[in-house]
Parts: structure tokens; sequence; C-alpha cells
């Protein structure tokens, strides 16, 4: 595929990223109080690559997922600043224009499947319509050909019932595998996962995960991938970015994070993964929540929990500072 | 370790009514869904035995059956020496008093009408001669114990976080003494920085309440740092029980190895390009022969549980007993 940049990013010199977002804040506004849900949230993913998003419940991983693709509940959700760039294109704010990004630009698997799925039709029509928008030839029962194929690579036993049921007859697992069946056969550029295999049994999640990659590799798909299981990261990841109370703590490459994480929370969401026999000893990890949105703590939001935590730590908010090629960390401790 | 056996499970069958098929009652084939097919461990006092499997295998329903919520179809369970009736109460509370729960949903398992300390008073409710004061004193040492906050026995389980609902179930469980804790996926709906402190408390009461655990999850990087042992379940049955070294280094039956072989880890780097073939399970001989790599034209009879080295298989590839 020829690649031509949009007029924005031109203008501004940037290279050919997929995605970019620039600054997203995003609160949520109730009657009595204003939550600030994300803080100057900025991404960005190149094509073909694999980006996740990891942190624990609570940290706004969700709301940027569907602050990207467009679908935040407004109230109580509302996007105080920030743009998104799309393959060239400003999607948001849009100026009141329409600009059409889903379906074979952007795709979104949701967390809970029954979000994605029309309950009043069956997985066939649904499939099939997918199928269409992917651009499959009508003739020659192609699209019946392809759908079932997805969903056999899904390990689907039986795909037949499976296509004549409705979302409400299938169980969590089924549907979950429906939904990402839908999103992969309409070749997107790229499909943000929502928690893909939460719930899935281990050869399933493994199967799921090889036929994203197998996109990857036939269409220049990118993905990215929200998840609060580091081994998935681990496994699937070019580069992590980790959330903590609604602001990127630290991004870089998996052997960045994996392996040598800054950011004292990276360090301790590493540690926490049990990795070793009995015999290895206490995980390390300190005692303490992630901290309630509603009442943040002064300073840096993780220094309630922090082993490292010192004096400034606790009056002002560490900005997220680039050290190195592709790897930001926002801690006092690397502030020289 | 004492190295005696506290519990041990002969032959236990669990089978349920198919709803599906209730319809046609009439019919009286298939009406009865087996879910655990004649299964038999022991557990021995101290240890941490672990039970693994996939959803549908079988897993809760045998935590449920241990403490007598469902009743076994047929099947011994014998708890330090007496064997459990399951139609007489004194045995139920006997297994009761000694055996504990923790359910994997912490929403669920704790009343959203009383208070925190009524929720933990409701595990000594079997112990009929303590006073209230004898009570509280018990309630107070054991939310010690599990890490929970003396301000939060005044609240209610909507008012505290996942983990803190985690401990609660704790401390309901053991707040009488108890020989045998069954943890039923304790962590798997917590944050990982949350199961992380959860999974060293369970270390850290073990090592005070010198107590067994049997524990129960799908998730492979948790059972390999708690137990001693593991059992590995399919579809109702155990195909394999061994020290938690020798499974993780070389497991014996196919279907260990293929779970092994799919576990990924921080360590393991793209492991999503081998293929596999997942069939359902069997109807007649080997449970796994629908998707095994391995098998021969001995696999349509089902296997018996043969003996290698003191690790259990049921497999007709160690028919030898040899590795």
């Amino acid at each position: 595929m020829i690649n031509i940049p949009g007029v924005i990013s031109q203008e501004k010199g940037l290279k050919s990223e997929l995605l970019l977002v620039k600054g997203l804040t995003v609160d949520f506004e109730t009657f009595d109080k204003k939550i600030e849900v994300l803080k100057d949230v900025s991404l960005k993913i190149e094509r073909g690559e694999v980006v996740t998003i990891v942190g624990e419940s609570g940290s706004g991983k969700s709301t940027l997922a569907q602050a990207i693709i467009g679908v935040l509940d407004t109230p109580p959700a509302f996007v105080k600043r920030g743009e998104i760039y799309f393959d060239g294109v400003r999607i948001f704010p849009t100026d009141g224009k329409r600009v059409k990004f889903r379906g074979t630009g952007i795709n979104m698997v949701f967390q809970e499947p029954l979000v994605s799925l029309n309950p009043v039709y069956t997985i066939r029509k649904q499939l099939l319509e997918a199928a269409e928008i992917g651009g499959i030839p009508e003739k020659g029962g192609e699209r019946e050909k392809v759908i079932k194929n997805t969903l056999t690579e899904l390990m689907i036993r039986d795909v037949e019932r499976v296509l004549n049921s409705y979302p409400h007859q299938l169980s969590g697992g089924m549907r979950q595998r429906a939904a990402i069946a839908m999103a992969v056969i309409q070749r997107p550029k790229l499909v943000i996962l929502d928690e893909p295999t939460t719930g899935l049994d281990l050869i399933v999640q493994r199967k799921i995960m090889g036929l994203l990659l197998n996109l990857r590799r036939e269409i220049n798909t990118s993905l990215l991938i929200i998840t609060h299981d580091l081994a998935v990261a681990a496994n699937m990841a070019d580069r992590i970015y980790v959330m903590y109370a609604g602001r990127i703590v630290e991004s870089g490459t998996r052997g960045d994070i994996i392996k040598d994480p800054l950011h004292p929370y990276s360090l301790m969401l590493r540690d926490s993964v049990p990795t070793g026999y009995k015999e290895s000893g206490p995980l390390k990890v300190t005692e303490g929540a992630p901290p309630d949105m509603s009442a943040l703590p002064t300073g840096c939001p993780f220094h309630p929990r922090c082993p490292n935590v010192m004096d400034i730590c606790r009056k002002n908010v560490p900005p997220l500072k680039n050290i190195g090629d592709v790897r930001e960390v926002a801690c006092w401790l690397y502030e020289k | 370790m004492k190295n005696e056996e506290i519990l041990r499970v002969e032959k236990l069958k669990v089978q349920f009514l198919n709803r599906e098929k209730l319809k046609f009652s009439a019919r009286k084939t298939g009406r009865w869904k087996i879910v655990l097919d004649e299964i038999s461990f022991s557990i021995i006092e101290g240890e941490t035995f672990g039970i693994v499997g996939e959803t549908g295998s079988g897993k809760s329903t045998l935590a449920r059956t241990l403490v007598g919520i469902y009743k076994p179809k047929s099947g011994r369970i014998t708890l330090m020496g007496r064997e459990i009736n399951f139609k007489k109460r004194e045995d139920l509370l006997y297994l009761r008093k000694n055996v504990g729960i923790v359910f994997q949903d912490p929403v669920g398992s704790l009343n959203p009408r009383l208070k925190i300390r009524e929720i933990i008073r409701e595990g000594l409710a079997i112990e009929e001669k303590l006073s209230r004061i004898d009570q509280d004193k018990k309630i107070d040492e054991i939310s010690d114990l599990v890490g929970l906050a003396d301000s939060k026995l005044d609240s209610y389980p909507n008012e505290i976080s996942g983990g803190e609902k985690q401990r609660v179930s704790l401390a309901r469980a053991l707040v009488n003494n108890k020989r045998i804790l069954i943890l039923d996926e304790p962590t798997s709906s917590l944050d990982v920085s949350i199961q992380a402190q959860i999974l060293n408390l369970l270390r850290k009461l073990k090592d005070e309440l010198s107590i067994t655990y049997i524990f129960i999850t799908h998730d492979f990087n948790v059972i390999r740092y708690m137990c001693d042992r593991i059992g590995v379940l399919y579809y109702g049955q155990i195909l394999e029980i061994s020290s938690v070294h020798d499974i993780y280094e070389n497991p014996l039956h196919p279907y260990s190895s293929d779970l092994m072989n799919a576990n990924i880890t921080l360590e393991t780097e793209n492991k999503f390009d081998s293929q596999y073939e997942i069939g359902e399970p069997s109807r007649s001989g080997c449970i796994y022969l629908n998707s095994c790599m391995k098998k021969f034209e001995k696999c349509n009879i089902s296997p018996p549980e043969f003996n290698v080295n003191g690790r259990l298989v049921k497999c007709w590839l160690y028919e030898s007993g040899k590795l």
C-alpha cells in the first residue's frame, strides 16, 4: 500500500504515524463533582505496530480507547483538550465535519462483547455484513467461506450453530470470539482490543493472538491492545505504555518495560507477576491500592505506594520526560 | 510437613441434571451430565495442592462438593480418617467445621446487608458454645492476621475494595480453626498488584496457621508459585497428578504438556505461532483422544491411572510405568 501522508502531518513534518493522540484530557462531570479521568495522554502507533496499554482497573485504559474511537458517553465524559489524528486526518476535534474512520479504518473489540453485537440479527448476518465492508466479493459464496474459516481458526467447533445463533444464545467466550472475528474480517488498519482475552482459556487465548498477528503480517494492521495482563503485553507488544491514575507514567519498547522498568510503578507491576516456584520467596509488592480518582493525592499519584518516595513527589506532579529514542518516564527520580 | 494424609477422595462422581435435555424427560438417556467422573486423589497435611483446568473442567464443582454444597452421586470422601456420609447432618457439620472455602467472586459471596464484622461472625456460627465476647475477640484476631483495618469492620461490603473483600472472605473462612482451606480462583477477579498482595498473605497465613490449601485456578503462573503438587483436570477427569517441579519441567500427559506449551510468561516471547488442534472431549476411550497428538490404537480404551515414579498419569503411553 502506498502511504500518502495526510495534510496535517505534512504540515508538521511528522512521520507517518497511523494514530497520533496529543494531550488528551477527559473529565467525568457529575452534578456534584468533576473527575479527571485522563490527564494529558499522548501516544502514537506506527503502521504495523503492536502497542499495548497496561494498567490496573480505574487507570483510564478503557476511557482512552473509547475516546480514540469516539464513543465516550457524553455526559458524563467530556473531552476537555487534545487532538487525535488517524492516517493523517484529524478525527478529533472535527469542527462539525463528518469524518469516516470506523470500520475499515479503526475497529474496536469491546471488553463486553454484547456491545459489539446486534441482538436482533444472527451472527451470520452480522459477519456477512462485516465481510461486505471488508471488501470481500459476494460471488461464489466467498463471504460465507471467509467467515467460516475465521471462526474455525478461532477454535469454534460447531461453526454452523454459532452462525445461526443470536448473540444472547452464545456463551461469553463464544461472543467474544464472534466479536473478534467481526473485527478481523473487516481488515481494518487499526484494531483496538479492550481486554481481548480475559476469561478465555489458555489455548483459545493463544489462537486469538495468533490470528491477530497474522492479520498484521498479511495487511500490516496495527494493534492497540488494552490489558492488565503483563504476560500478554510481554508476548505481543512492540511497545508498551504503562498507565496509572489516568496518566501515562512510562512508555518504551517491550524489552525496556519488561526487563528494565524505570518507573517504580512499572517495576511493581512486573514484580507482581509470579514467575518462579514456591521457593522464590514473597512477591515484591507494597500495600495499598490504586487511588480513588475523585480524591487523587497531591503530587505524583503513585507516591503513597512508592518505595522511593521523596519530598518533591508529595508536592509536584512529575512531567513525562523523553529519555532515549522511544522511551518516556514520569518520575522525579529521572529528572536529572 | 507431617506427611500424613488429611483428605482422601475416592472415585468421586458428581452429576447434574441436564437442563437442555430435560424437556424430553420421557427419554431417560442423556438426562444427566457427569461433571466429575470418578476422580481420586489424596491430600497430605500441610501441603498446597493445586487443581488446574480450563473452563468447564469441573474445578468449581469439585470445590463445592468438598464443602458439601453439592452432593456426590457416588464415591467416598475421607477427612482425617472419618468417612463423610453426605446424608448425615453430623458428618456435614464435621466437614464444614474443618474445611473452609473462599470463592472467586468476592462481591457475590458477601451479604450486602451485613456489616463486615457480622459477615466474619457467620463463620463462627458452627461454634455454638462461644460467647459473644469471645467471638469478638476471635474476629479482631483474624482481621489483624489478614490485614483488615479495624475501621473496616463496621463498613458494608460495597464500601470496601475488591482486595479487601477477598480478605474478608479469608477471615470468614479462617475465623474458627480450619484444617483445610479451599481457594476457588481467589485472585482471578483482582488487579495484578492486589493479586500479589493476596498471594503473599496466603503464604503468610499458611505458615502461621499451619493449614492445608487446595488451590484451584486456571492461571499457571500463580499455581506454580503457590503449590507443592498439582492435579490436572480435564472434563471431569484428573489426567495427571505430579509435583509442581515435575509438571513444569517434564509434563507427562499430552494434555499437561500442551497446556505448559501454551502458557505465556514474562520471559517467553511471541509464542503465538504454533498450531493447536483442540477437539471435543471424546465420549469413548481416552477423554483427550480427539485432541491428542500422540494417540495410537490403544487409546480407544479408556486408560487407568499409571504410577510413574510416584506420579499418576492417565495415559497409555506410560503403561510400563517408566518414563
